[in-house]
């Protein structure tokens, strides 16, 4: 049951503060992992007919009559479904040792089930005013797990986040009534069709000019990413991972190019656009990145910057671009999540993030120091793990777009990728252990073990690239690439 | 009707424009969501017309309640959010909210 | 038309209110005033449903917690906003206008209409029947904020000594 991403965590949701009366700990905890497995586990199984059809549509009928509960899911759906669950899941493992000093657990996770209904609701419905609707639902939950440790720092930075996240989706709304005015409907089909047959480029640049305005406010694409580098790191490491893995991507980037790309269909100066966008954002940020002192801030900014890559990539439209951008997307999501919450270990075992405190870490914490080693290289784009398979897929891409200005930018940022990501190895994890850390001990179970998982995960992905990018990405990437025909042949 | 469309999205422009003034340039707090509050009451203006004078009124309609219900919830979620900030600091101005610097 | 001009005014009047009157109370309830005009707008574009719902739920209930907010946080009034701001203001504002005055007329007056029937069935059915998943996702909003206010009002370490 497709119903079943949105339905069930909603569910759970609802019944995790009653349960938290009289189980504290134990219950919430099983229940949410239990719920997240089961979607992970439903995701897999749905590989087999999405495939093999090419798309789903279900239409749900309640008490014997039609309602319209429909939902549509096509290979790009599913790769982000996966990708929601299996982050999420391992994120939730986490939380179960990592959340002990917070208290409440069962409203945070509470809160957390229905972000993660609200993204999964996001996609996959095919109805315009639908997606802001979940967009919301997982908004307002992501503010209040922001501010969930009540410190001064979780308030000033959710507020913040709050404010420009509300213009985001205001924004993103007056496009979507706009185009309503014009086609008279909101399901995608039908705006699709309604929006060829229609002489209104002017009004329609301007919708998508409010679109990327939203999105691209949520995606913290660089002149929208003021929020991004407050929110992130001031939250629980849980939900930093969330939001910075998950979050940014499927209420940013996901909706911003399923609708410019199903429903509006792409252009040439759009494409332009777009690019730039995202290799501004690339640069800017990694140069941001190198400044910084808390782990936190580094990676936020980091995250900005790989959002980047997976813009270039989408933007560029091609089907190995796209291919590429979507399996960054991936890995990015794996390895963000990763380091995020590693980073959460490490503020677990030591009390700081600040990385001039930190040294020699890598011989009293070897779990943490080698998970955090994988993720960062991937992220970097070493050889052989996943994020340099799908870096240089993407510069590939350019390169046989003959777009060899974008593919030489993109190299170098790749390089101050590296050059970050090697300095927090160097100045946490390598050196001599100062003399404060020798009593240190490794992280609670859960921790550890959520971090192995997610690093295997980055391992795996970059060892078997090719049968993993043949059957699962690139049937994703030509759904997307195929433009509004796909919406087309849904016959929602 | 359909020439009417620009008048009332005319108008909704503007709330949207004092919204957006009063959150770029103003301190207090509870101002600043009064702005937001501005923002959204423009956007469903632009529903509810759109609707009205395009021959959707039964569907812009149902958009603007639940419009409503989602206005609620981040009211209820932003006020919270306020009245914390003003435990942990005793003030309202978002000069003090300047810790982390973007 | 007139009327709804007339009252269209007074919405922008009163929202221009409420940003620029320094009592916090007043401006609360010079928004609820602007909610006021906004439901009896939609009431006059034939959405009664919509425009009752604006009148009691974001006029009466939204105003009904910002005064709330505004008394729990009471030195909240000393906070002063810059003069030059507000003196800037109708500057922009009138800049605005004509700016906004052109584009509108000259993006949406062209755009021609899609030929579309009339609607069918009444407003309960639509919303029922045809936005079946705005309703699930409304619980989803509502669910979320209410877990936001209990998370954000919690006894921090309650559940310490378990």
């Amino acid at each position: 049951m497709v119903f079943s991403f949105i339905v069930m965590p909603l569910l759970v949701a609802a019944f995790l503060p009653l349960i938290g009366k009289f189980s504290k700990k134990l219950l919430p905890d099983v229940l949410t992992n239990a719920a997240l497995a089961f979607l992970v586990f439903n995701s897999i199984l749905l590989v087999k007919p999405v495939f093999n059809q090419g798309f789903i549509v279900q239409n749900l009928h309640w008490l014997g009559e039609k309602v319209n509960l429909q939902v549509a899911l096509d290979a790009f759906n599913l790769f982000m479904l996966f990708t929601i669950s299996l982050v999420s899941l391992c994120i939730s493992l986490f939380s179960i040792d990592y959340l002990e000093h917070y208290g409440h657990k069962s409203t945070f996770y509470a809160l957390f089930l229905v972000m993660i209904a609200g993204m999964n609701g996001l996609v996959l419905v095919p109805d315009l005013f639908s997606v802001y609707l979940f967009l919301e639902v997982a908004a307002v939950a992501s503010y209040a797990l922001v501010a969930f440790g009540l410190g001064y720092d979780e308030l000033e930075a959710s507020f913040k986040y709050l404010m420009l996240s509300v213009v985001a989706s205001a924004f993103a709304l007056l496009s979507i009534t706009v185009i309503f005015g014009m086609t008279g409907s909101l399901n995608f089909q039908a705006v699709a069709q309604g929006l060829q047959d229609l002489e209104a480029r002017l009004v329609l640049g301007v919708c998508v000019a409010f679109f990327i305005m939203g999105f691209g406010l949520k995606a913290a694409l660089v002149p929208f990413h003021a929020w991004l580098p407050d929110a992130h790191p001031s939250a629980p490491a849980p939900i930093s991972a969330m939001l910075s893995g998950l979050l940014i991507k499927v209420s940013g980037i996901y909706a911003l190019f399923r609708i410019v790309y199903s429903v509006i269909g792409i252009t040439p100066a759009l494409s332009r656009l777009l690019m730039a966008l995202g290799t501004i954002s690339m640069v800017v940020a990694a140069l941001l990145a190198l400044g910084q002192k808390d782990i936190k801030r580094m990676l936020a900014y980091s995250s900005i910057s790989q959002v980047g890559y997976i813009v270039l990539g989408l933007a560029l439209g091609t089907p190995l671009g796209i291919a590429g951008a979507l399996f960054h997307l991936f890995n990015h999501a794996v390895a963000k999540g990763l380091l995020f919450l590693n980073s959460g270990s490490i503020q677990h075992i030591t009390g700081t993030r600040n990385l001039e405190e930190l040294g020699g870490l890598g011989k009293m914490v070897p779990v943490t120091a080698g998970t955090n080693l994988v993720g960062a290289l991937s992220i970097a784009g070493v050889p052989p793990l996943a994020g340099f398979w799908s870096k240089l897929i993407i510069i590939m891409a350019l390169v046989q777009a003959r777009e060899f200005g974008y593919a030489l930018v993109a190299i170098l940022a790749s390089i101050l990728t590296l050059w970050y990501y090697l300095l927090i190895q160097r100045q946490a994890f390598f050196g001599r252990v100062a003399e404060k850390w020798l009593q240190v001990r490794e992280a609670p179970f859960w921790m550890s073990a959520a971090n192995v998982v997610l690093a295997l995960v980055c391992v795996l992905a970059g060892i078997f690239f090719t049968p993993i990018f043949k059957t699962w990405i690139s049937p994703a990437a030509e759904a997307l690439a195929r433009g509004i025909q796909q919406v087309l042949m849904w016959g929602l | 009707m359909s020439n009417l469309w620009f008048l009332y999205l005319f108008f909704a422009a503007l709330l949207v424009f004092i919204g957006l003034y009063c959150l770029l340039t103003m301190r207090n707090l509870i101002r600043l969501f009064i702005a937001v509050e501005i923002i959204s009451k423009g956007v469903s203006l632009a529903i509810v017309a759109t609707g009205a004078v395009k021959n959707n009124i039964l569907l812009a309609q149902s958009l603007a309640i639940t419009y409503i219900v989602v206005e609620v919830a981040l009211v209820a979620a932003a006020l919270a959010l306020i009245i914390n900030i003003y435990k942990k600091n005793r003030s309202l101005d978002v000069r003090l909210l300047s810790k982390l610097k973007g | 038309m007139v009327i709804q001009i007339i009252l269209l005014c007074g919405l922008v009047i009163f929202s221009v209110l409420a940003i620029l009157l320094k009592d916090l109370i007043k401006a609360a309830l010079s928004l609820a005033v602007a909610s006021l005009l906004l439901g009896i707008i939609f009431f006059r574009l034939a959405a009664p449903y919509a425009g009752v719902f604006e009148i009691s739920v974001v006029a009466g209930l939204i105003t009904v917690l910002f005064i709330l907010t505004i008394a729990l946080t009471k030195k909240g009034d000393e906070v002063t906003e810059a003069r030059l701001v507000k003196l800037a203001f109708p500057v922009f504002l009138i800049l605005f206008l004509v700016i906004d005055g052109l584009v509108m007329k000259s993006l949406l007056q062209k755009i021609p209409a899609l030929p579309s029937g009339p609607e069918t069935g009444t407003f309960g059915q639509v919303l029922w029947k045809q936005r079946t998943f705005d309703l699930v996702a409304q619980v989803g909003v509502i669910l979320a904020g209410v877990l936001a206010v209990l998370a954000l009002f919690r006894k921090k370490e309650e559940d310490r000594d378990e």
